[in-house]
């Protein structure tokens, strides 16, 4: 404290006014390398375009991004013909971007190439031509306007980096939800086109058919026996089996666990081949039985650490004072742990149910007859490569996937976190 | 009038030829008769003349027409002087005839092996092959006569029941046997091992090994067992055709899996594949991370929700869309106003398959990362702050080498999913563009490679081999990774 103390009154106020550049000049400075390379993304869809003249325009808006980026790193106090020089760059670049877009063809993609081209430059004369950065750049402010900047900025630069944020976010969300957007208008318009603006024509043709189509039910019913199955199954394994891990200490507890850890971390390609072979001596090829013990014993190890994790939050004392009224193990398992850890145990079981619907690679190598199809590989199939039903795909998908994302959504806290402690800690 | 009479006539005796032409007047099918094949039996009223030609017609509806079926076979009436004639079972689909007695004839064959029956024939009974199995065909059989005129039988349908597998009668008995011998030696090794707490005293876990019993037992004979058999399969000779009777051929399947034309190709590209995908998950999990990592972030729990739908989502689903947003006609080249076919073209298509899983991958790292965010101390963050320590040097040095435990464990899980993350490229491009026939394609990873190896071409000896091979290579990559980041978080 003392040192810092004596430092600070060493500065000469003069050094502490030097020190001080305001925010909007320093989000600025951080902006303009993102403008620069979206530019060069612009470039590159330009190119890809085979449109001369827009690679031109665009590579003039890269160097002039560049030139107002260097600007912007010159400027400091004193410096009122730099400032100056960006409002009129940025101005020439506002210019430049309308030119572009004032003609040639208006889709999506252009829209958000035109905000990134406007924008910045609108923001950059905005920004620099405020009172308190020609102040600045003029060199004549005092100590005091110094200092109160310092406390501004930290203001401002806080509402600054919520806009930083929010646009990163914005952009990841508009990448995340495009396709699914897409998928939605595949669905409702008529036809197998996948071309086409959004939402022009709406029909329903594809749910009607997908619905009144057999194989689809079939499918459900297959999947909904294996998912079922497994979850039933995996949890008639896992309960037991983390309830000892969480409780008892026996000999050969650790290899046991450790062994449990070695089959999550083992990549499911070295065992495929084998799997097969013994599902097919055995006669389990194209059954359901085949499909949940596979998916079961698959999901074990996760579920087991999921539930030896929330078995390990029941406090030890209950069960302790259930021993002394008199309760054996097996009736203080069903009757207190087993009522306690309810909401633990539908969550394990959501999670293999979902990591039974979802899959696909076991189910397509497995179930190769049409009718024992789950819904992964039925679904996949409909896109094969002698008929491409896009539309009856996009419908079915939705209406699979619909239950699946709310489920997963309403417990993505509870799923979440069972999944890293089973997977990260462990 | 004479004229208009001499025409009458003249159509009259046109016409003539029709009326007493054959026609075929019961068709019967007797169904499967073999590997996606039907019988078909036809007579013909009359004896059949020269130069009349019998089609056969099939279609998936009943036939009315032949214009909304297909031409399946043809059956000439001719002159089968100089022709073959090949016995039975010696030509791939048999075809007999009749002339009216009990005796059927092999039919007599054109060098291009259209069936020529000898005039007079009144009865014909041919294998129609190729047909898809389990799938009802309706058929049908066009007489055309010399004349030009043509009758269409009735249609009658049939279908080829027989499975497209070959059946393989594999003996069950040594899978059954060693099933059992593991479940056994697992009950007893419990056994043992409770008798062993018990003599120590231990009874508080007097059902401890009953509650793992079951589980120890599924994931031996269900996991482990598995295992083994792969690694023993490696050294075998086990494929599609004689399974059950494999003899141990030593490291051959190891030099077939070393010595693949483009081995180094595809485990180069799986690398690249897994280490792109895994540095843009973790960079862009960061980025969304911290970006999410505020409490008066407005709509927070609606970004993080939004973000969270490529996870939600069935992978399978979203790989599907995506393949068909990159489809030459798909929302891609309307969004970007490009011509691009990129799955057609092979670096296109590894670029386009790198992006999909990306965009697949995010979400599990975004999570996992907030949930290591939150966990790091807040009074470090504010020292920081009062400090004047800029945004990014606090991202470098307090956030960065805070994270490092985290960030080591769930990058090695990301590489080893990544890895072995079938679906994306199965669904995608199925290893193509380029696919070869005895190496991998320019998009094939080791796992989708070895799909191939052992259910298209059923070598299945190889393709243990090949997975042994892959375990390997995840193991020495997963040691030394740990054994560097371990040293070098023994210097910091």
């Amino acid at each position: 404290m003392i040192s810092t103390k004596t430092v600070a009154t060493e500065i000469h106020d003069d050094l502490a006014s030097r020190w001080y550049v305001p925010a909007e000049v320093e989000s600025l400075r951080k902006l303009y390398p993102i403008v620069v390379l979206i530019n060069f993304v612009s470039l590159g869809i330009f190119v890809l375009r085979n449109d001369s003249e827009s690679i031109f325009s665009s590579s003039m808006q890269i160097v002039v991004s560049i030139v107002i980026l260097f600007l912007l790193s010159k400027l400091d106090q004193g410096q009122r013909f730099i400032r100056d020089g960006v409002i009129a760059i940025s101005g020439l670049t506002i210019l430049l971007s309308v030119l572009q877009f004032s003609s040639g063809p208006q889709i999506i993609i252009d829209y958000w190439m035109m905000l990134w081209t406007t924008i910045p430059p609108l923001l950059v004369i905005y920004s620099v031509s405020k009172p308190i950065v020609t102040l600045w750049a003029s060199g004549n402010q005092t100590v005091r306007s110094a200092e109160l900047g310092l406390f501004r900025n930290r203001k401002v630069s806080r509402i600054h980096g919520m806009i930083f944020r929010h646009i990163a976010l914005l952009h990841a969300v508009g990448f995340v939800v495009l396709p699914i957007l897409w998928i939605i208008d595949v669905a409702v318009s008529p036809g197998n086109s996948l071309g086409g603006d959004f939402f022009d024509a709406m029909t329903l043709e594809h749910f009607n058919h997908i619905l009144s189509s057999e194989s689809f039910w079939i499918w459900t019913r297959n999947s909904i026996i294996v998912s079922v199955g497994t979850t039933l199954l995996g949890l008639a394994l896992a309960i037991p089996a983390g309830y000892a891990f969480s409780r008892f200490k026996f000999r050969g507890r650790d290899f046991a666990m450790f062994s449990f850890l070695l089959v999550q971390m083992f990549p499911g390609v070295i065992i495929l081949v084998p799997y097969f072979l013994v599902m097919k001596a055995l006669g389990l090829l194209n059954t359901s039985i085949g499909l949940i013990l596979a998916y079961s014993v698959t999901a074990l190890p996760l579920c087991v650490w999921m539930l030896k994790g929330f078995f390990d939050t029941v406090p030890k004392e209950l069960e302790e004072a259930a021993l002394v009224d008199g309760c054996n193990q097996n009736q203080v398992f069903w009757r207190i742990i087993l009522p306690l850890s309810l909401p633990a145990v539908a969550v394990t079981a959501l999670f293999s149910f979902l990591a039974a619907w979802n899959e696909f690679l076991l189910a397509l190598t497995f179930n190769t007859s049409e009718e024992m199809y789950t819904l992964p590989v039925g679904l996949a199939s409909l896109i094969s490569s002698t008929g491409q039903a896009w539309g009856d795909f996009a419908a079915a998908s939705l209406l699979v996937s619909l239950p699946v994302v709310v489920l997963f959504i309403a417990f993505q806290r509870f799923l979440i976190e069972g999944l890293s402690a089973g997977g990260v800690k462990g | 009038m004479n004229r208009v009479f001499l025409i009458a006539i003249f159509s009259f005796l046109l016409l003539l030829p029709i009326s007493h032409a054959s026609e075929v007047t019961s068709l019967e099918s007797d169904g499967d008769v073999g590997y996606r094949q039907v019988g078909l039996m036809w007579s013909t009223d009359i004896p059949s003349e020269e130069g009349t030609i019998f089609e056969v017609w099939i279609s998936n509806e009943t036939i009315i027409e032949i214009s909304n079926a297909t031409k399946h076979s043809l059956v000439r009436v001719g002159n089968v002087s100089n022709l073959l004639q090949p016995g039975i079972g010696e030509w791939y689909d048999d075809c007999q005839y009749s002339i009216g007695d009990e005796n059927w004839n092999p039919v007599y064959r054109e060098l291009d092996g259209t069936a020529v029956i000898p005039p007079g024939a009144i009865g014909v009974n041919c294998t129609l092959s190729g047909i898809s199995s389990g799938l009802e065909i309706h058929i049908a059989v066009l007489s055309i006569n010399p004349s030009g005129g043509s009758i269409l039988s009735s249609s009658i349908s049939s279908s080829s029941t027989s499975s497209d597998e070959e059946i393989i009668v594999i003996e069950t008995s040594p899978y059954i046997f060693a099933i059992g011998s593991i479940a056994l030696s697992i009950f007893i090794l419990l056994f043992v091992l409770r008798w062993m707490d018990y003599r120590e005293g231990r009874t508080t876990s007097r059902f401890a090994h009953l509650y793992i019993a079951p589980a120890i037992l599924a994931l031996s004979v269900l996991t482990f067992y598995p295992v083994l058999y792969g690694i023993w399969l490696s050294f075998t000779n086990a494929d599609q055709s004689h399974l059950g009777d494999q003899s141990i051929i030593g490291f051959d399947n190891f030099i077939t899996v070393i010595s693949t034309s483009g081995f180094l190709r595809v485990t180069g590209f799986t690398l690249v594949w897994s280490v792109v995908n895994v540095v843009a998950h973790i960079g862009f999990g960061l980025l969304l991370a911290i970006a999410l990592n505020s409490n008066d972030l407005r709509g927070r729990s609606a970004y993080r929700t939004a973000l969270l739908l490529p996870w939600a989502i069935p992978s399978y689903i979203s790989v599907l869309v995506w393949r068909g947003l990159y489809e030459p006609t798909g929302a891609l080249n309307d969004f970007l106003g490009t011509d691009l076919n990129l799955l057609a073209d092979p670096n296109g298509a590894k670029i386009v398959v790198i992006l999909v899983n990306i965009w697949l991958g995010i979400p599990f790292m975004m999570m996992s990362i907030s949930g290591a965010l939150q966990a790091l101390p807040k009074d470090m963050y504010e020292a920081a702050e009062v400090d004047g320590i800029s945004n990014f040097s606090r991202f470098r040095y307090l956030t960065l080498p805070n994270l490092k435990s985290a960030l080591v464990p769930l990058s090695l899980l990301g590489f080893i999913w990544t890895f072995n993350m079938f679906n994306v490229i199965y669904l995608m491009t199925d290893g193509g563009p380029n696919l070869d026939f005895d190496g991998p394609g320019s998009t094939d990873i080791l796992i989708t490679y070895v799909y191939d190896v052992a259910f298209r071409d059923g070598a299945y000896g190889v393709a243990a081999a090949w997975s042994v091979v892959i375990f390997l290579m995840l193991v020495v990559f997963s040691w030394t990774y740990m054994k560097k980041t371990n040293a070098t978080e023994a210097v910091t």
